[in-house]
């Protein structure tokens, strides 16, 4: 199975990572906004969780881009 | 490093400053939830400083400079992928149930949704490791006092005990959270001083690169190929990134229970999410000075590798700027030793004392007992430190220990949290098929740990599942609030559930 296993070029590494961190941000999109908010102080734009998750997790698909 | 002149008085300054400020928040601690939750008033951004700052200790500075000396920037997949998208799941799905249910620690949680045998083994699995890390994080402040200030290492190990204990003891995880803060801005003040000082000397990024990418290609790449023994690709994916991360952002106390002193259940999710963009930054503070070090002196082999970040400071700081990278040394070290005091108590009163010991008794005893216990880990701290000294191998056993519950716990909670069917029976004989799964791979084959936990979670998983699915189903009043689908989708049992955990009915 390791032989098998070491034939599977590096690249796919990035590709699982890459697909993992999108299907991240779909996720957290279907987060419902009432269960993000609960208890938000008010409702502005910024206060949206799905907005953090999506920068930061947008932030390593660069990194993982790029290196 | 040489410590003289104003060196030394910012060394002094910062160690006599950091209690002063932490004891001014012993007024706000009248109960035992001011005291283990700082009374549940904690905002988003303490949260979240907090958190990076409980997480990142003196060790991660010498390890993980030692790793980006031999591996590269690999090392950093331990802050990004190691980290970013556990905290983001860990802020999406597990804080809010641990929020709203009202409770202290982890192990509580899991002994409301499964039961007390499981809540007793987290509990005692966790105080056991929390209490020995202690001793570890005491002999390593120490040793730094006694190195670089000259001090007696006994008459170190009290100086530590009396910066971290008297604030501690005094005012709990508010004053534990808000000296984090303070703490976390000195790190990152002296850790981005010495990086950009070693990029100016290495001549910026592209000197960097060039000086290393000849005899080491590998050492930009994120992931490194399958026969490396450290750092597979595959093993940071499927160990490290699915399981070892978010059982330790999901279910470490010790960062958990920052969120639970959260004043409101979106500041408890927001902490957790905010703490992802200073982790991201963190590889600058602890990556990049390893790579800088290669850059300078390619010649460190074997253990002296570890020492990467000690010589880069020792050989590239000039005067002044020493005592500076010290506090932020020191920094790291105290915001970790001080977090673990305090969950540390936190569990042994909650999950120990008031569940076995004393049960029923006044709000102000189990505040009196959270102190004590606080005072009686800064002993134990103290008289455990040199131990670890004789037995250098306790901090390793105690990590090997960690990372064998760690695939279970998280498949436990993971379950408990997502699907109701869980059963109590499922979720005891999870953790336990769990454990011996990952014990057997780990002691008997000599897995790695990162292909050991993945295993040891999906046993625990199927182990769960099967149980469950063969035992009764828990009755829903036992779940209400505790299980995904009991929550989302109905308002008023979120409401309902705040007031709760707001202290009301």
């Amino acid at each position: 199975m390791s032989q098998w296993l070491s034939g599977i070029p590096l690249f796919w590494g990035k590709i699982i990572a890459v697909v993992g961190f999108i299907g991240m941000i779909i996720w957290t999109w279907l987060r419902p906004k009432a269960f993000i908010m609960h208890e938000a102080p008010d409702t502005n734009r910024w206060r949206d969780l799905r907005i953090w998750a999506t920068v930061c997790l947008g932030i390593q698909i660069i990194l993982y881009f790029i290196f | 490093m040489d410590i003289q002149g104003i060196d030394l008085f910012i060394v002094i300054a910062y160690l006599i400053a950091i209690p002063v400020f932490g004891i001014y928040f012993r007024k706000y601690v009248k109960t035992e939830e001011d005291y283990f939750l700082a009374g549940k008033m904690l905002p988003w951004w303490v949260i979240s400083m907090s958190i990076i700052g409980t997480n990142i200790g003196a060790y991660d500075y010498m390890g993980s400079a030692g790793g980006a000396y031999r591996f590269g920037i690999a090392q950093a997949n331990y802050e990004w992928i190691g980290a970013i998208p556990a905290m983001v799941l860990s802020a999406m799905l597990f804080v809010p149930y641990y929020w709203k249910a009202g409770v202290y620690t982890v192990p509580e949680f899991l002994g409301k949704r499964y039961n007390m045998a499981v809540r007793v083994i987290e509990a005692i699995l966790w105080g056991a490791f929390l209490a020995c890390v202690l001793g570890v994080f005491f002999w390593a402040s120490g040793l730094m006092l006694n190195e670089y200030l000259g001090i007696p290492i006994e008459v170190s190990l009290l100086i530590t005990a009396l910066i971290v204990g008297i604030y501690t003891i005094t005012g709990g995880l508010a004053a534990v959270a808000m000296t984090d803060v303070v703490q976390l801005l000195v790190m990152f003040i002296g850790g981005v001083a010495l990086s950009v000082l070693g990029l100016w000397t290495v001549g910026g990024w592209s000197g960097l690169v060039n000086a290393i990418t000849p005899e080491h290609p590998h050492h930009f790449k994120l992931f490194l190929p399958l026969d490396n023994p450290t750092m597979p690709w595959l093993g940071m994916i499927f160990g490290l990134a699915f399981v070892l991360s978010p059982a330790w952002w999901c279910c470490h106390q010790a960062i958990i229970q920052r969120t639970l002193g959260a004043r409101s259940e979106w500041d408890a999710k927001a902490g957790m999410l905010m703490a992802s963009f200073p982790k991201m930054l963190i590889p600058i503070l602890v990556v990049l000075p390893g790579l800088l070090a290669l850059a300078l002196n390619p010649d460190l082999a074997g253990a002296d590798m570890d020492k990467a970040f000690p010589w880069l400071i020792k050989n590239l700081l000039p005067a002044g700027l020493a005592g500076l990278v010290f506090a932020a040394f020191m920094a790291a070290l105290i915001s970790s030793v001080d977090s673990t005091l305090n969950s540390a108590a936190t569990l042994w009163t909650r999950d120990i004392y008031q569940r076995f010991i004393v049960k029923n008794a006044s709000d102000k005893h189990y505040l009196n007992v959270g102190r004590i216990l606080t005072f009686v880990f800064v002993l134990w701290a103290i008289v455990f430190a040199p131990v670890t000294k004789k037995f250098p191998g306790i901090y390793v056993a105690m990590q090997t220990l960690l990372s064998i519950f760690q695939g279970p716990t998280f498949a436990i909670t993971l379950l408990g949290i997502y699907w109701r069917r869980a059963t109590q029976w499922g979720g005891l004989s999870g953790l336990i098929a769990g454990v011996a799964i990952s014990s057997t791979l780990y002691f008997g084959f000599h897995w790695s740990f990162l292909y050991v936990a993945w295993w040891s979670f999906a046993g625990s998983m199927i182990f769960n599942v099967i149980v469950s699915l063969l035992t009764k189903p828990e009755p829903l009043e036992k779940l209400e609030g505790l299980v995904y689908g009991l929550v989302m989708k109905d308002k008023e049992i979120q409401d309902i559930l705040s007031r709760r955990a707001n202290g009301g009915q």
